[in-house]
């Protein structure tokens, strides 16, 4: 096999018993790799009604087929299995640098299952692999485990590290990489605690790869790298970071402000954006492995009630879900939230919406103070969401903490007085810092048919109808409004087949944005010899599109569950969008009629599936 | 070229449009921010059709032709997508991805300028009908 090694690791933690599998190299070309892979594996072996976060739940960690090339944006990674936030199919992806060291181990993955009777660590050294006590790195946070590793076992161990919120099993809990990089959607960490295992680490002797036709793969490295350095997304990031557009976002109506009750917020847009965060808090940037962009923050506050030392720094999601969406534009503040975060490991996308729905809901009454004991929720009060509010969600502590920690959906249905109306979120997953009324209308269709959930990263949209995209080989060739209906279902059709491409290949969609058509499937073919054509290609990302899509029907989830919140879909009420309907049921009828979707079931139609070689699958739900 | 009789006519509704951006509080805070000597090369159409504006360290110009220093940034398009990209009816990331629009240097600082486009479309109106061009308005 070239690429990938074929191998994975398969750790029962409760029998503390660990074996290497081989893999048939189908699933490889049915599904790609990465996210694909992990849902062909859990399809086949998983125990898919299992509850997510009891032993027999299984979690996977999957590589793409470019993990660990010297290529930007190609060493990101997948983790999935049954989201303990939403119940449905879920993934994650993280950049960093676990995924080439776990490739230069000589493996592709990992799959979890079970419970391990203490705290643990599994050590994966070349192909040694070992299951160490983590008694005392239990209760400590993401950077002093970090740090403890890094002195155990050498600064070039790379580790996956859970927070007190992950052994807790907050639903949102987060995995960080190296203390920065995060898995940071859908509740993953929360599943590795509820394994009781606190972390992996894992170290190779070598760093070779074996290409299917490494000349040629050199060639097209050659021409990619400078091209993906040198576009202008990439520069303005590694000068700025992923917020670097970020007044330019508030101007067009796609920074949600104040649980996405406003499209517009001037000062806020001037006090958060980038440049700012450069100009004031900026360390250094620093980069995934063998990444030119660089867009990674480090900052540090040196003063003021929000001080922090030297450490990772916020990105776009965070600053938004931390800062505009919770009334805040202070961006000291929002830097200590999004530490903290990181070190008690939550998402901070989750946390943030989550914290932004309870304070409109006590702003409402909906929420008492009986409900908080008493603690004040006030629009933009980073004191109390920095001090009192994320380490009580962390710790599930008292009847808020405990309230917040199921997330905004299951928080709402609790609390009841139709505070569900103004949630943000898609199958329980809560809407990341991209409001569809201002970015596009085709982003409110890809959070709803997203299997995760809402989710900005699941398919290209947001990028397709800004103008960032270009593939006339399969289709997308005419220019999308974004304030309108206008041919996004037919748009979709594609960003679901090429997100799922990309996110099977866990390449990272800034550099995405560079490659073209004929370039990915070149690299299919001399970095993993998969030997596709264009049409190949497509299929496959449409064939791991349905697999998540069947996986979520299993879970009972149908057409009705394709749906985002009242609030998500009122018309803007300032702005640049103000007063404009999205025409949402309009979208997704055209996409399911397109994508031979049954409008009941919310699944492919039997021929569709048979089409894609899906036969077996098929006959699991038809 | 689709909107213009000969290479000066761009240059001269440009120079002209910066020139009333840069006594406009809301602009002249905007193009301050930039901060960079930017270059727009348009010689696509003519080997004079360029015009510069300089932003840096607080102060405004801006001339036609090329600057004397080397610019931070240079901005490469047809007079005519410039015409549309002023008149906010060009989505300057479409442009870019499509190879319309040819960045070379930094384009961080112009970013700033990115939230004022409506702004800038609204004064190159009026320039246009300063200059007697209103067939050159685009609607």
């Amino acid at each position: 096999m070239y690429g990938n090694t074929g191998k994975i690791i398969v750790v029962d933690l409760t029998a503390g018993k660990i074996e290497v599998e081989t893999l048939p190299e189908t699933d490889y070309l049915s599904y790609i790799g990465g996210s694909g892979l992990a849902a062909r594996l859990f399809w086949k072996r998983g125990n898919i009604q299992a509850d997510p976060l009891s032993p027999e739940a299984m979690l996977l960690f999957t590589n793409g087929p470019f993990a660990g090339l010297k290529l930007s944006g190609a060493s990101r990674s997948s983790i999935a299995g049954r989201s303990p936030l939403t119940g449905n199919w879920g993934d994650s992806s993280c950049g960093g640098y676990f995924a080439p060291e776990l490739r230069y181990a000589g493996f592709d993955g990992i799959i979890l299952t079970g419970k391990a009777a203490k705290p643990s660590l599994l050590v994966i050294e070349d192909s040694a692999i070992r299951i160490e006590s983590a008694q005392a790195y239990w209760g400590k946070g993401i950077e002093s485990v970090n740090r403890s590793l890094k002195e155990k076992f050498g600064k070039p161990w790379r580790n996956l590290v859970i927070g007190p919120a992950g052994e807790n099993q907050v639903k949102y809990a987060m995995i960080l990489n190296e203390a920065h990089h995060a898995f940071g959607r859908a509740g993953f960490g929360a599943v590795m605690g509820s394994k009781n295992l606190k972390a992996i680490v894992v170290k190779a002797s070598s760093k070779t790869m074996n290409l299917a036709d490494s000349e040629a793969f050199e060639i097209l490295r050659q021409k990619l790298n400078p091209r993906i350095k040198g576009a202008l997304a990439s520069d303005v990031m590694h000068v700025n970071g992923t917020a670097a557009n970020l007044e330019g976002g508030v101007y067009s109506g796609d920074v949600p402000i104040k649980n996405f009750t406003s499209n517009f917020w001037q000062e806020m847009a001037e006090s958060l954006t980038g440049s700012v965060l450069s100009e004031k808090y900026l360390t250094h940037g620093s980069a995934c492995a063998h990444c030119a962009i660089a867009c990674k923050r480090n900052v540090a506050v040196m003063e003021g009630p929000f001080a922090i030392p030297d450490g990772p720094g916020p990105e776009y999601e965070t600053i938004v879900s931390l800062g505009s969406m919770i009334g805040s534009m202070d961006l000291a503040a929002v830097c200590k939230a999004g530490r903290v975060c990181n070190d008690l490991g939550l998402d901070t996308i989750s946390t943030g919406v989550t914290i932004a729905w309870a304070m409109e809901a006590y702003e409402r009454g909906d929420i008492t103070p009986d409900d908080t004991e008493g603690i004040p929720l006030a629009w933009g009060d980073m004191e109390t969401v920095i001090d009192v509010l994320i380490p009580a969600i962390a710790a599930k502590t008292g009847k808020l903490g405990s309230l917040l920690a199921e997330g905004s959906a299951a928080a709402a249905r609790h609390i009841g007085k139709g505070s569900s109306d103004y949630t943000a979120h898609s199958k329980g997953l809560e809407v990341p810092a991209h409001d569809p009324r201002g970015g596009g209308h085709g982003l409110a269709l890809a959070y709803a048919i997203s299997p995760r959930g809402a989710c900005h990263v699941a398919f290209p949209m947001l990028f397709m109808e800004m103008g960032a995209c270009f593939y006339p080989e399969i289709g997308f060739e005419y220019e999308l409004e974004p304030k309108t209906d206008q041919n996004k279902a037919e748009s979709a059709v594609i960003a679901v087949a090429l997100g799922s491409i990309e996110n099977s290949a866990c390449f990272c969609q800034f550099a995405d944005r560079e490659i073209g058509i004929p370039e990915w499937v070149e690299l299919f073919n001399t970095v993993a010899g998969y030997g596709w054509d264009i049409d190949a290609m497509m299929l496959a990302g449409k064939r791991v599109f349905y697999l998540k899509r069947l996986i979520n029907y299993l879970y009972g989830r149908t057409a009705a569950d394709d749906v985002l919140t009242p609030r998500m879909l009122e018309p803007a009420r300032d702005g640049e969008p103000e007063g404009i309907e999205i025409n949402f049921y309009g979208m997704k009828d055209a996409f399911y009629r397109l994508m031979d979707m049954d409008m009941v079931k919310g699944i492919p139609v039997k021929s569709a599936l048979v089409a894609c070689g899906m036969v077996e699958e098929a006959g699991r739900v038809w | 070229m689709e909107y213009w009789k000969n290479e000066n006519e761009p240059i001269q509704a440009f120079v002209k449009l910066f020139q009333a951006a840069m006594v406009d509080d809301e602009l002249s805070t905007g193009l301050k921010k930039v901060n960079q000597l930017i270059l727009f090369d348009y010689t696509e159409d003519g080997p004079n059709c360029s015009f510069w504006m300089d932003c840096r360290s607080g102060n405004l110009n801006v001339g036609p032709g090329k600057p004397s220093e080397e610019p931070d940034m240079t901005m490469s398009l047809s007079a005519d997508d410039a015409h549309r990209s002023w008149s906010n009816k060009l989505n300057p990331v479409m442009a870019i991805t499509r190879k319309k629009i040819r960045v070379k240097g930094s384009a961080v600082g112009l970013l700033k300028l990115v939230p004022k486009l409506k702004k800038v479309a609204e004064i190159y109106v009026d320039v246009l009908k300063d200059l007697g061009w209103e067939d050159k308005i685009l609607k």
